[in-house]
């Protein structure tokens, strides 16, 4: 290969293409990449309304429009109509009427309010990790909670980096009263009891997802923001910034074009640990009744009726399994990317 | 000879508070630069000279105003008037504000090649930055001008597209300065270019950086801690001492007819290559450089200087012209 040829890689490149030999968390990373694109079509996928319904030849969708009562579809039960019971009457008569329901036709808030459901229900093919105190499908509400469990710790994660960013950034950058004045209030925040002050906070107002997200970054940006403070600081008094700064590059462009790229280790080897915290943070709140509220699907309230119903063990075993399988793979991830970031491969003694 | 001047540097000095306890006090005073004249002329090169530690850095960076930056509290005093054709500014009194448009007119090249280049950045992004801030050309004019003064620098322009990291640090240097040079800049402060180099290629970047200088028409104000780099180049020498201008003129009195002590002292400790020369006995400095913190009374050299007086302590010397065109801060060699 001649001088020209050989591609030049910026660091970042070959620091992924390095992550792509790491198999094992490589893999995790796009097995979990996927299932969390996937668990987006989850209404598509598991749910008890039917994709589509042809009906004396007009055409219904229920997952997309919403509710239709029994009585539309000529189905004598209570409230919506029971999807699986009309396919299967339709069969049996092999009438001109049918319907597509999704591959897994259950819901994960569908209880034994509705006809058919039994409480406890054991796994089965139909169910395929049984059903929970109150007749729910197991399988469909682990899945849904695989989808809130992992947005919550994205999000989280997501805007405790951006304010730690932007106030630790600044506190590193500018220094002086700004840096004094917020170390303060850092250094006061974080001697406040947070965990009683969740408790309080959601035993007050009912809880939801974008509360508890406020909520859990109240607390925890103060983790990103002394690593930015301390990065931004580092990289401030090397002569690269003093370049851009001699030339008239604004104060802006020097943090954001110049320093943010170069502070990006810590904060990339840094996430999926957050995201594992964001992950477990959730489950402990739901499973000591401070988090989402119910019937929203999440892994910590399974635990929680899985335990007081622990002879039966599917209740149990889902949720642990999920969230450990979960977890692990995001801590292969995590330690994947600590090697693939490990300075010593292009420190400049190399 | 006055209005060829391109910056008269007056009683600058810059003090660096040092806080410390509880509430952050002002415990000491770090008198990095405490007070030193000189100037540098419309093309001329002016090599600064001096121990570690002495300062040389701090004045680099208070000619281009960015000490602010990574120090906001730092103090500084005197006058940094820059001559352009246009106009006369004293950027020791600009804010960094008011510093912007003023920013293509000076530039540096700096000390390590490995820390001024940024790593995240190609080669072309690191030289065509200057580039956009500075001038009104499109993308491919900015290409076109980048492998110009890539070319100029003795690299490829097909380099533009690679990364700080596939470079050696000669090759480093001469990216720093295609990008010193990129705003064509009237005055560029070399902060010891070639210190960090391989001792085999510190010739050739000096000699590219002599031949910049006829082309480019600008000024150097060129630092060393070795005289012996300095000779050669410079119209006129600085010597600095712990913060203080012990001597000021043009090179080849400064250089051959040294009158200020340390001044004295660094020469001897330069090997000449000059046979008839051998004779003049080596000066070793004894002790240590005393820190800025805590400078001596009086002249801040007396605490190792082999010609000290009592009096040298009682006030800081005068620092003036003894011989025409020839400055010097010690009023115990002025009558010789
Ligand atoms: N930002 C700063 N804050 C406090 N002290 C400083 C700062 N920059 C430099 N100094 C001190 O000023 C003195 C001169 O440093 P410098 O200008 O780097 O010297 P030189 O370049 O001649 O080696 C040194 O004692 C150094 O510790
Ligand atoms: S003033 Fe005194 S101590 Fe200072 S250089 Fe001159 S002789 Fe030495
Ligand atoms: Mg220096």
């Amino acid at each position: 290969m001649s001088e020209q040829q050989e591609i030049s890689l910026s660091i970042l490149k070959k620091r992924w293409l390095k992550f792509k030999t790491l198999k094992r968390g490589y893999y995790s990373f796009i097995i979990i990449i996927s299932l969390y694109v996937l668990s987006w079509f989850l209404p598509v996928l598991i749910n008890n309304r039917a994709l589509v319904v042809s009906y004396e030849g007009e055409l219904y969708f229920p997952v997309f429009s919403g509710y239709y009562a029994g009585s539309t579809f000529d189905q004598d039960v209570p409230g919506e109509a029971v999807y699986r019971q009309l396919d299967a009457k339709w069969e049996a008569e092999d009438s001109d009427n049918w319907l597509l329901l999704p591959p897994y036709p259950y819901s994960p808030y569908e209880d034994i309010t509705v006809t058919g459901n039994k409480m406890f229900d054991a796994p089965s093919r139909t169910h395929w990790l049984g059903t929970d105190n109150t007749g729910r499908d197991v399988f469909a509400r682990l899945c849904y909670a695989f989808n809130i469990s992992i947005s919550f710790a994205l999000i989280l994660s997501s805007l405790n980096y951006l304010i730690g960013i932007l106030i630790g950034g600044s506190m590193g950058y500018f220094g002086g009263k700004f840096d004094l004045f917020f170390q303060r209030v850092i250094e006061i925040w974080s001697s406040l009891p947070m965990l009683f002050v969740i408790i309080i906070i959601s035993s007050i107002i009912r809880p939801s997802f974008f509360l508890l997200i406020f909520i859990y970054t109240i607390v925890n940006w103060i983790g990103m923001t002394y690593l930015m403070r301390a990065e931004f600081y580092r990289e401030k008094s090397k002569d690269y910034v003093a370049a851009a700064l001699s030339m008239g590059q604004t104060n802006f462009k020097v943090m954001f074009k110049h320093i943010l790229p170069n502070a990006m280790v810590p904060i990339i080897t840094f996430f999926p640990f957050a995201v594992v915290g964001g992950i477990t943070a959730l489950v402990s709140l739901d499973y000591l009744g401070f988090g989402m509220p119910p019937p929203t699907p999440s892994w910590g309230q399974m635990l929680d009726v899985g335990l007081s119903n622990i002879p039966k063990w599917w209740m149990v075993f889902a949720p642990v399994s999920a969230q450990f399988v979960t977890l692990i793979m995001v801590v292969f991830i995590g330690e994947a990317v600590r090697e693939a970031f490990d300075p010593k491969v292009y420190s400049r003694l190399r | 000879m006055s209005n060829n001047k391109l910056v008269d540097v007056k009683n600058l000095s810059v003090h660096f508070p040092v806080h410390g306890g509880v509430f952050s006090k002002r415990v000491a005073t770090v008198k990095a630069v405490d007070g030193i004249s000189f100037s540098i002329g419309k093309k001329q090169i002016v090599g600064m000279v001096g121990e570690s530690g002495c300062g040389k850095t701090t004045v680099g960076r208070a000619m281009i105003n960015i000490l602010r930056h990574v120090s906001p509290d730092v103090e500084i005093g005197g006058s940094i008037e820059y001559h352009f054709d246009d106009e006369i500014v004293d950027f020791a009194k600009l804010s960094s504000g008011e510093m912007r448009k003023y920013r293509s007119r000076v530039q540096m090249i700096f000390q390590d090649p490995y820390a001024s280049l940024n790593p995240r950045m190609t080669v072309a992004q690191i030289i065509s930055e200057p580039l956009q801030l500075h001038t009104k050309m499109n993308a491919q004019e900015q290409r076109e001008r980048v492998g110009w003064l890539l070319d100029k620098v003795g690299l490829q322009p097909e380099q533009a597209r690679r990364f700080p990291h596939e470079f050696s640090g000669g090759q480093r240097q001469r990216i720093g300065i295609a990008r010193a040079l990129a705003t064509n800049p009237d005055l560029i402060i070399c902060d010891e270019p070639v210190s960090a180099l391989d001792v085999s290629i510190q010739a050739q970047v000096i000699n590219l950086m002599m031949d910049l200088q006829e082309e480019f028409n600008v000024s150097y104000l060129f630092i060393a801690h070795d005289l012996s780099v300095v000779e050669h180049i410079s119209d006129k020498i600085a010597v600095m001492y712990l913060g203080d201008m012990a001597e000021f003129g043009n090179a080849h009195d400064v250089y051959h007819h040294p009158r200020h002590p340390y001044s004295k002292a660094l020469l001897s400790a330069v090997p000449l290559p000059d046979p008839s020369r051998k004779n003049r006995d080596r000066i070793v400095l004894k002790g240590d450089v005393p820190t800025p913190l805590n400078k001596p009374s009086g002249c801040a050299f007396r605490t190792r200087c082999p010609v000290a007086e009592p009096s040298c302590a009682e006030s800081k010397p005068v620092f003036e012209q003894q011989v025409k065109d020839h400055f010097v801060a010690c009023p115990i060699v002025k009558g010789a």
